[in-house]
């Protein structure tokens, strides 16, 4: 269960006059069951890189493997619908994906298409929209009448749905409100743990980052810039300044504290830890 | 679906691109009545080299206008298929089973498809050198003096520009939903006769909903912005014509001059 990029290269458009080389010479590895960020400006080809992993867009060269899949350039993958069904890819503005009358038969649209029975579909569908926190009296409501925030949760479930190994999620919060992406990325991170679910998310929420993630990979101009994990990242103020990322909250009062001569360990990077490091030094 | 090039605006810069898209539009009306005027095979080498000659003008890429054929490959195919059979006259060229092609089909089909592709390439020349803004402009004002009888010409140039302006975005847009269903398995070319309309309405379904919600949200930045239907209204653009499109507008009208003159004189 991995997933690996290798000299992959991708250009939109190849041989007319719109050619755009988005990807160059991607090399990448995810390990199993950690919960990776992908960072990086607009446009730097994050989109991109993840819609290879279920093999929406193909490589122009290189390679990627997933599992035991590997999908090489210039050539027709025939298991592609085996490989979707083991990786769940949830889209930016996802919530304009929904068609059916009811939420619920929305849901079990994708389990049914990758050959799950009615009720077997119907029980997942039931599961999923409870974990995201739809409730059933909505059920049986049309998704066009949610709201844009519950329609996103709605098209989530629709993935956890086809129990995926692998979860990637494009910009998953973008516009919910900050007290709802929170609850999001708790459960993208109970997925993780619980289930030991690969999960990959493009986001630009660095506090998202640092409170989450195990890993971080950062694009720029279609090129892999770094991967390192979370401490090695926001303590390397280089590093931030060469992926163009504003530092999170906590990061930035600890690069004041250390100008103000307190210096604290590189892996305190959440509040609690902070507030007991700081109680902990004056109380000596 | 990103393959159509027919109709696609190319941004370079080049003689053509510059021209007032009134001159180009009253240009490509003349080469067309040229191409539809009978002047046989010197009549369509003539107009083939002009439009050879403004094709390399326009720095246009030879390959583009080759792709822009394409599609037309079936259709001659088609209509060759078809000659066969119904025409009957010149002389018996070959004789098998039951098929007699006479010279008359091979030269007929010939016509047509020699009338098609150029036909692609001037249209090919005036969309792919203009964009379409510019081109709705040029067609409003060239529809002017309808407005003295009172044809909404500004609506419909205004539904025309909003039209054209919304293909690509409707492209995009529908290659996303293609692609967030495929990702929840839907398989468009394999399955049950069931199956497949069910991944055609999950594509429908959504393009329908996110047209009307984009067209409602149009017609309030249009309105907030103080767009308001059959009220007066002035231009940021001017349009200007400058020697260039004097020349072109001649050039092309000489052109029809002279196929004419073959059709009379050489052609009997
Ligand atoms: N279908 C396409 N045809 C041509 N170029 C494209 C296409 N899709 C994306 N691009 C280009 O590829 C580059 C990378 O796009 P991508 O969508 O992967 O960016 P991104 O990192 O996801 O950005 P964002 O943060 O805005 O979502 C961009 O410069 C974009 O203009
Ligand atoms: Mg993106």
């Amino acid at each position: 269960m991995s997933i690996c990029f290798e000299k992959l290269s991708h250009e939109y458009s190849p041989g007319t006059p719109f050619a755009f080389l988005a990807l160059k010479d991607i090399n990448l590895t995810f390990a199993e069951g950690k919960m990776t960020a992908i960072i990086g400006a607009t446009g730097s080809g994050k989109t991109t890189l993840v819609q290879h992993l279920n093999g929406l867009l193909l490589p122009t060269e290189g390679r990627v493997t997933v599992n035991d899949h590997v999908i090489e350039a210039g050539k027709k993958y025939p298991k592609i619908k085996d490989l979707r069904k083991g990786v769940g890819l949830v889209f930016q503005f996802a919530e304009n994906q929904l068609f059916e009358e009811t939420i619920i038969k929305d849901v079990s649209f994708g389990p049914k298409n990758f050959g799950a029975t009615e009720e077997e579909a119907r029980e997942r569908a039931v599961r999923s929209l409870k974990i995201v926190g739809i409730t059933e009296d909505m059920f049986e409501k049309s998704p066009l009448e949610l709201s844009g925030g519950q329609k996103r949760r709605v098209a989530i479930a629709g993935i956890l749905a086809m129990r995926p190994r692998i979860l990637v999620l494009d910009e998953p919060t973008a516009g919910l409100d900050p007290q709802g992406a929170a609850n999001m990325m708790e459960l993208f991170k109970r997925i993780n743990k619980e289930n030991g679910i690969t999960v990959l998310i493009v986001t630009h929420n660095m506090e998202h980052v640092l409170d989450y993630c195990d890993e971080v990979v950062v694009l720029g101009k279609g090129r892999l810039l770094m991967q390192t994990d979370i401490s090695t990242f926001f303590e390397n103020e280089e590093y931030m300044k060469k992926a163009g990322i504003d530092p999170p909250s906590i990061v930035r009062f600890k690069r004041f504290l250390k100008e103000k001569g307190l210096e604290l360990p590189a892996d305190v990077l959440s509040i609690e830890e902070l507030a007991a490091e700081i109680a902990g030094r004056y109380r000596r | 679906m990103k393959n159509i090039t027919l109709g696609q605006y190319i941004p370079l810069d080049s003689f053509f691109h510059r021209l007032d898209p009134r001159s180009k539009i009253c240009a490509m009306v003349a080469m067309m009545i040229a191409v539809f005027i009978p002047a046989g095979f010197i009549g369509y080498a003539l107009i083939g080299a002009i439009l050879i000659m403004c094709v390399f003008i326009s720095r246009l890429q030879v390959d583009f206008i080759i792709k822009a054929m394409k599609p037309m490959i079936f259709m001659m195919i088609f209509l060759f298929v078809v000659n066969i059979f119904v025409v009957k006259s010149g002389t018996l060229l070959v004789s098998f089973w039951i098929f007699n092609i006479y010279s008359g089909a091979i030269i007929e089909t010939l016509y047509i498809v020699i009338r098609l592709l150029l036909m692609i390439m001037i249209t090919t020349l005036l969309t792919a050198t203009t964009k379409p803004m510019d081109l709705t402009l040029g067609l409003e004002h060239l529809m002017g003096p309808l407005e003295k009888i009172k044809v909404p010409t500004h609506d419909i140039a205004m539904m025309v520009a909003l039209a054209l302006r919304f293909i690509p975005t409707l492209i995009e847009e529908a290659d996303r939903i293609l692609k967030a269903q495929a990702s929840r398995g839907v398989d468009l070319e394999n399955g049950t006769l069931r199956e497949k309309i069910n991944a055609i309405l999950s594509l429908i379904v959504p393009m329908f909903v996110s047209c009307f919600q984009r067209a409602d949200d149009l017609a309030d930045a249009m309105e907030a912005r103080g767009y308001a239907v059959g009220a007066p209204r002035v231009r940021y653009k001017k349009l200007a014509f400058t020697a260039g499109d004097y020349i072109v507008i001649i050039g092309a009208n000489l052109v029809l001059l002279a196929v004419i003159a073959i059709k009379i004189w050489v052609i009997k």
